[in-house]
């Protein structure tokens, strides 16, 4: 007989996030801070961990480190999950370390260049993991030009698509006899099948689903100008109202200013 | 193909169709980098895929600046993902190996038809990509034998992975390239 999983009152609350540098809707100080103070404090926090060399210096930048990270309500696990990418680093450095000068000698100085490391990206993590994906972006909008951010948000968009796609082709080939099972490719001779099953397909669709987007794209007369245009619902609605009133029949579908309704989209 | 009623939309280089297709180059290596992070622990194996869709990009739009922009929009879709681990250091990870994927391009515009020719590409683009943490533990102070042993390692397992996944570029454009899907690679 099996034992039913009886789950601890704090599991849930250790085991909050599913992969590293997930956002987490908590309200705390970090949550509320805007995204540039949240920047300009990470790159204060990571500079200081490039120029800390005494032990002292540290451990008073791991305790504000620390102290930043859990006040953003971040669990010990969270910690975790951002940094386990850098526990092979860490091995790997401190173990060079011992190896050219000695286990005493060598364990310091490895150990205080893993942890500079870690200490280093942490903020980067508080950032990821208190900023909602909409506030970067509007930040983002900001800064880089709208041609760039437009292949950015389109590629992201269709995150979901090319999943559905994949989950299709890689269906039809298995049927077809295709090796595409996860255990199948763990052996490299069933590569050739990964390649040509499965990325092939999926570019070939690929290459048509950019030729159908950017035709549709096109005809609204998008990347005609230089500068982003705005759909203009005011003037629309403007002009239906003006339409309405002379009685015409058919109000004009849609207008495009190069600066009118920025609000909008 | 290109038509010749489209209008260049991005850098003076692409049109809307080449710029969207790079997108999806760099939709493909998120989405691989997403599921490989949830199976796999190796060092280095994210290049595997990432490499294969740089060249892909490099083959399906033969112009310079086509595996950077790919790598420019893996590094920001990445950020706003929250896949960005390192911070802003994703951008000299994703965007340095796409540089040299474009400087192989314009010395030798056909190199993604050899097979050779990406191997060699996609494993030395592939291990500059440690340089982006070599700078970082340089500035940090650590010993220059160290850097330099832990930089060989971390090179040697990205060069692996990259040119094992540059491997199956060449075949893949062949095929595209006879079934009139993309460009005849004149370059530019």
């Amino acid at each position: 007989m099996t034992k039913p999983a009886i789950k601890k009152p704090g599991h849930k609350l250790l085991r909050s996030s599913d992969y590293a540098c997930q956002y987490m809707t908590h309200d705390s100080p970090v949550h509320r801070l805007g995204a540039g103070w949240k920047l300009a404090l990470g790159t204060l926090l990571s500079a200081l961990a490039v120029g800390a060399r005494t032990p002292g210096e540290l451990l008073a930048l791991v305790t504000v480190t620390l102290v930043y990270y859990f006040a953003a309500r971040l669990t010990p696990f969270d910690l975790w999950r951002d940094t386990r990418f850098f526990v092979f680093q860490a091995v790997l450095i401190i173990g060079l370390y011992c190896l050219l000068k000695g286990g005493d000698k060598g364990l310091w100085p490895g150990f205080r260049q893993s942890a500079q490391i870690i200490l280093f990206y942490i903020p980067g993590a508080v950032l990821l993991r208190t900023t909602r994906t909409g506030d970067m972006m509007r930040g983002l909008r900001r800064i880089v030009p709208y041609r760039l951010s437009f292949l950015v948000f389109v590629s992201i968009r269709f995150v979901p698509f090319f999943l559905r796609e994949l989950d299709e082709i890689m269906t039809a080939q298995r049927l077809r006899g295709a090796r595409l099972l996860p255990r199948q490719l763990v052996d490299p001779r069933n590569w050739g099948d990964l390649f040509h099953c499965l990325l092939l397909p999926l570019m070939v669709r690929a290459l048509k689903t950019a030729e159908e987007v950017s035709l549709s794209a096109e005809a609204r007369e998008f990347g005609a100008r230089q500068q982003r245009t705005f759909y203009d619902v005011s003037r629309q609605a403007g002009q239906a109202a003006t339409a309405h009133l002379k009685q015409n029949t058919v109000p004009p579908c849609s207008h495009m200013g190069p600066e009118a309704g920025k609000g909008l989209l | 193909m290109t038509n010749s009623r489209e209008q260049v939309y991005l850098w003076h280089r692409f049109t809307l169709r080449e710029a969207l297709l790079l997108g999806f180059c760099a939709t493909f290596i998120l989405l691989t980098r997403a599921g490989l992070r949830l199976h796999l622990h190796l060092p280095g194996h994210v290049m595997f895929f990432t490499m294969f869709f740089y060249l892909l990009a490099r083959g399906c739009v033969p112009k310079i600046g086509a595996a950077t922009l790919v790598g420019l929009i893996v590094s920001l879709g990445s950020l706003l993902l929250g896949m960005g681990t390192k911070g802003p250091a994703v951008f000299v990870k994703f965007i340095l190996p796409a540089l040299l994927v474009d400087l192989a391009g314009a010395l030798f515009p056909a190199f993604v038809t050899s097979m050779l020719a990406c191997v060699l590409v996609g494993a030395v683009s592939a291990s500059v990509r440690a340089l982006a943490d070599t700078g970082l533990e340089w500035l940090s102070g650590m010993e220059e034998e160290v850097l330099l042993r832990k930089t060989v390692i971390t090179a040697s397992l990205f060069a692996l992975y990259g040119g094992l996944g540059s491997l199956a570029v060449p075949s893949i454009i062949r095929r595209l390239r006879k079934n009139g899907l993309i460009d005849q690679g004149s370059g530019s």
